[in-house]
């Protein structure tokens, strides 16, 4: 009697088990008894990669592969290249048979590698901060819930929309040394002429408001979001707690945004390694303003100016490291948060 | 600690041209150590009055003053009070800890080690000694609860203020803080200002109950005394549940007159009545008891609808014989049988109604009280 029991409840046990897994919407296994060597790799990748993992692939399995190849396969290629010593226009194209690390050898070597490494570094740093900055305090007074608050957000973000090459034009013109409205204002209170795209020790910080003028508008919608995001009482509760408006916003909103400040300052950073397009349009040359040659500008040199293709690539590879190093720590916050 | 008085207090809003009153003429003064809780339908101006003494809201017109100062034109910062919100609005950054120290730290000139101690003594005795280093999040609603408590309590202020702050939690552990706050309230006897819609929160709660409706303080008094000397018909209406029982009737001579029944009235309510004819008439539901047959002239011949049984006593919806569209409710002992289709009588027992003016729904009588001196000692 007791083994007829037993036996009931492992059978109860067994056909709940498999339920489960039809519940959870994935396919009831019918070669249960004897899995032939397909059904083997297919439980033994289930296992290993997570329930479903081969009846799911055809939804994520092409654009995984097209990613693969496009994107992940041209930076190895990429890789590849910088090891070899392929120069100019030769028909045989790279040879691959003698990789070694030569070229990055010469690159740590090159005053001009290291040069435009510290102007990178300046420029993603010093843009990406005080875009925050500027931001930020534009989304505190934005929000205040001032008159016509939704034209001055569009103000705001509008130069945002436009192109580098345009921005870039333009800022030109308002940093000409003779009729450049930014010296003439200058001129007024009895400053200048500054030559700014001329002298090396200010360009890049010319470079620099030039890019935060175009996307501190975007750090202020991010942070607006994040404002947004705080309930009235929490303003309300450190008023009563008798905070001062400075107090309040030091101790009690801005820390609130912590989450608006990664986000905002992984995607600014990226976009001041992509300042190329910026600097390109503004000498129409692949030969910024001297003191503002960054790794993008010299990469693109030296592979299609000087047709120096495995070092141009070893700089490419420098450039990925560095933006790895940004984006890297930002993967892991959002994954130790589980928004991965 | 202080006085905390309101004196004619308006509060305006403006919504393009049109002109909402929120709060209209309302003056009351809470004495020293006093639970007054406010209480009122949703949207009758309770957590505006207060959002007004916390600072929050700016003030139309009359004065706020606390002791001997107005604070009208003080800023929030500089009140000296501490509020308990309905979320709680707590520092979802900060720890329990720096959540309860932020008050002091911004509002006094102690020093880091007298603040810890006093956070730290405070949240013993609020039983959240254990929970100091987590988070707001890591906390359930209770919890966070008692942290909110916490947190304003430990700033010793003058005034407490109170929103709605138990109305988050479950039914059980809501009785449980309901019990708590008072206990606490007694211990630190602090002037508090608590403002509900829960009637329960507020008959048992406070000291005595003030109580609003569209803008306008219909009545303060002590909840015993809203409860049986109603100062007019939306008091009589918004405490006690189920609740009261209103009917039209008109005064001729000296019954009342309504299409449901015919109410002979004794000598002794005459009077009150001047020679107001249009009235309301109202009875609490615990007062009709049903009986099998209509023996007395308050008797009234009622058949039964539905019953409720609540187990200490039975909620019986009835409607007058003949008119089914008539509803009566009455409170019975829970142990009495009663059943859907029964024909009976309620007995309405004189002592009990109240008589409002219908045209102004101020009360022209209310109930008598057996022992008049046992209620004026509680009042």
């Amino acid at each position: 009697m007791r083994d007829i029991f037993a036996r009931r409840k492992s059978d109860d046990e067994s056909t709940d088990r498999s339920d489960e897994t039809r519940a959870d919407g994935g396919v009831a296994r019918a070669g249960r008894e004897k899995p032939g060597v397909v059904g083997r790799t297919r439980r033994a990748l289930d296992r290993r990669f997570g329930e479903d993992f081969v009846e799911s692939a055809p939804f994520w399995f092409p654009a995984f592969l097209l990613m693969a190849l496009f994107v992940y396969g041209a930076i190895l290629w990429n890789l590849v290249i910088s090891l070899t010593d392929y120069e100019g226009f030769g028909l045989a194209g790279p040879d691959y048979s003698n990789l070694d690390f030569e070229m990055y050898v010469r690159a740590f070597n090159d005053s001009n590698v290291i040069n435009a490494s510290i102007n990178t570094f300046v420029l993603v740093i010093g843009f990406t901060l005080t875009t925050l900055v500027v931001g930020l305090l534009l989304a505190l007074l934005v929000d205040r819930g001032i008159r016509f608050e939704n034209t001055f957000r569009t103000i705001y973000l509008l130069p945002m929309s436009l192109s580098f090459v345009v921005t870039a034009q333009f800022w030109l013109w308002m940093y000409n040394y003779d009729n450049g409205v930014v010296n003439i204002v200058l001129g007024t209170i009895g400053l200048g002429p500054i030559d700014w795209l001329g002298n090396q020790s200010i360009v890049l910080w010319a470079v620099i408001f030039a890019l935060t003028w175009q996307f501190s508008g975007y750090a202020m919608v991010v942070y607006l979001a994040g404002l947004r995001a705080i309930p009235d009482d929490n303003y309300e509760a450190a008023m009563v707690d008798g905070a001062s408006t400075v107090k309040m916003y030091w101790r009690v909103i801005i820390p609130q945004l912590k989450g608006a400040t990664i986000s905002a300052s992984v995607v600014l950073m990226v976009f001041a390694l992509k300042a190329f397009d910026f600097l390109y349009a503004l000498v129409s040359g692949y030969r910024p303003p001297a003191g503002t040659d960054i790794l993008a500008t010299l990469m693109v040199r030296e592979a299609y100016q000087n047709t120096n293709w495995a070092y141009g690539s070893t700089i490419a590879i420098i450039l990925f490291v560095m933006a790895l190093l940004i984006i890297g720590p930002y993967l892991i916050y959002q994954f130790r948060r589980d928004n991965l | 600690m202080a006085e905390l008085e309101l004196d004619s207090i308006t509060k305006v809003f403006h919504d393009g041209d049109e002109e909402i009153v929120a709060v209209d003429d309302v003056s009351l003064t809470i004495e020293d150590g006093e639970f007054l809780v406010v209480v009122g339908p949703s949207g009758c101006g309770k957590s505006t009055t207060l959002r007004m003494v916390a600072g929050l809201e700016s003030i139309t017109s009359g004065a706020i003053r606390l002791g001997d100062d107005v604070i009208n034109d003080v800023k929030s910062q500089d009140r000296d009070i501490a509020m308990v919100f309905q979320s709680y609005a707590l520092y979802p950054h900060m720890t329990v800890q720096e959540n309860m120290s932020f008050g002091l730290e911004e509002s006094t000139g102690l020093s880091d080690d007298e603040i810890g101690a006093r956070v730290e003594e405070t949240a013993s005795t609020m039983g959240i000694g254990d929970l100091l280093e987590r988070r707001p999040d890591e906390l359930s609603g209770g919890q966070q609860q008692r942290v909110a408590l916490g947190r304003s309590i430990v700033r010793d202020p003058e005034v407490f203020l109170m929103d709605e702050p138990l109305s988050n939690l479950d039914a059980k552990l809501r009785a449980q803080m309901r019990t708590e706050l008072q206990r606490l309230q007694e211990e630190l006897d602090v002037t508090t200002m608590y403002v509900t819609h829960d009637q329960t929160e507020a008959m048992t709660m406070g000291d005595r109950i003030a109580i609003l409706n569209e803008g306008e303080l219909q009545q303060i008094s002590s909840p015993l005394e809203c409860y049986h000397a109603p100062a007019n018909r939306f008091v009589a209406d918004f405490i006690g549940e189920p609740g009261m029982n209103f009917f039209d009737v008109d005064r001729e001579g000296d019954e009342l007159v309504s299409e449901l029944f015919t109410y002979p009235l004794s000598d002794w309510m005459v009077d009150d009545l001047g020679d107001t004819s249009e009235l309301v008439f109202g009875i609490r539901p615990e007062d009709v008891s049903l009986v099998d047959v209509a023996s007395a002239e308050h008797d009234f011949e009622a058949v039964v609808e539905v019953v409720e049984p609540m187990g200490d006593e039975n909620t019986v919806h009835l409607h007058f014989a003949g008119h089914p569209d008539s509803s009566i409710v009455a409170s019975v002992g829970g142990l009495q049988n009663v059943s859907q289709g029964e024909e009976l009588a309620a007995h309405i027992p004189e002592e009990a109604i109240h008589l409002f003016d219908r045209q102004t729904g101020k009360v022209l009588h209310n109930r008598r009280l057996d022992s008049e001196e046992a209620v004026d000692a509680t009042l």
